[in-house]
């Protein structure tokens, strides 16, 4: 596409919001660019989801990707319903979290880390130096811990089982992910030194 | 031996003080180079460390540092739109009068229109 052509808006929602701001007028009248596949109007797509989708998809295997989360999904609903019944008390019941979206939303936040390390050199000595991070870079990042972290099992469990024990853990604020975030954060609290430096 | 010292006797003994000889024009350029502009992005310490603090008291678990995280967070977004409409005005070559600190674009623009000699 040529540069000025400008993304669709697919969601129902968000059209709204521009129909009452006035975006809408200016953008009706633009050259767009086509839809993608996975992009819809249904108040069932999720974009965070789909971005999760195609982190995991290798060499193009959309549907192999989406089949791996669909499942994760279903894994985490049937360990959360197992847990829901053998509760004894309403309290517990009411705790726990059924919808697997919603968990999955709750680890991507809970693993997003705040500071990230780069190298820098100084005097020839390469420091590690705690830096800002954007929310899109640390949402990336989350996420990607995520999948590697269900990559990392034993031989004999699936990828979609592994990933649905992720997420349960990461949505509890416990588990691998979690840790490697607050380990991160430990460290830049270490090296905390080096950003107080006026580098320049 | 000898023959070295006959050789370097035919260019002459070098006089000390040294004659002067201006063999590029003595003029600077009309331009400044870039490289002393760069200065990494120092900023959102005072954030940092107060969060730092926050994160040690609560053993590095992030939920009650909401409000610490929200300001580090705001901090760094604020500087980066700074930063990006500081370039724009670069671009463009707006000059604000009683600026302190230049770009070295902005000093070019100045060398430009105010060269030192003709």
């Amino acid at each position: 596409y040529p540069s000025y052509y400008i993304k669709p808006v697919h969601k129902k929602e968000v059209q709204d919001e521009l129909a009452k701001s006035g975006e809408l007028q200016k953008l009706v009248h633009m050259p767009t660019r086509a839809a993608l596949n996975d992009q819809t109007c249904s108040p069932a797509q999720d974009d965070l989801i789909n971005l999760f989708i195609n982190y995991i998809m290798r060499d193009g295997l959309k549907v192999l990707a989406r089949d791996l989360v669909e499942r994760a999904f279903e894994n985490i609903k049937r360990i959360q319903l197992e847990k829901y019944h053998k509760c004894a008390s309403e309290e517990d019941k009411q705790k726990i979290e059924l919808n697997p979206r919603v968990i999955f939303h709750q680890a991507v936040e809970n693993c997003k880390p705040i500071l990230n390390l780069t190298p820098i050199k100084r005097g020839g000595v390469r420091y590690q130096v705690p830096v800002p991070i954007t929310p899109k870079r640390s949402q990336f990042l989350s996420m990607k811990w995520l999948i590697a972290a269900a990559k990392e099992k034993d031989s004999k469990v699936r990828f979609h089982h592994q990933l649905a024990l992720e997420l349960i853990d990461a949505a509890n604020n416990r588990g691998r992910v979690v840790k490697r975030k607050q380990d991160l954060h430990r460290q830049c609290e270490a090296n905390r030194a080096y950003a107080h430096y006026r580098w320049s | 031996m000898r023959l070295a010292a006959a050789l370097f006797a035919s260019r002459g003994n070098p006089k000390e003080p040294v004659p002067f000889q201006a063999i590029l024009p003595l003029q600077l350029k009309r331009k400044v180079s870039g490289k002393g502009d760069k200065t990494s992005d120092v900023c959102c310490i005072y954030e940092m460390s107060v969060l730092f603090a926050c994160f040690k008291s609560n053993d590095f678990n992030q939920a009650p540092c909401a409000k610490e995280m929200e300001a580090f967070q705001k901090c760094y977004i604020n500087h980066l739109e700074s930063v990006k409409k500081k370039k724009e005005r670069e671009a463009k070559g707006i000059l604000t009068p009683g600026e302190k600190k230049l770009s070295h674009k902005q000093i070019n623009i100045l060398l430009e229109k105010f060269p030192n000699f003709k």
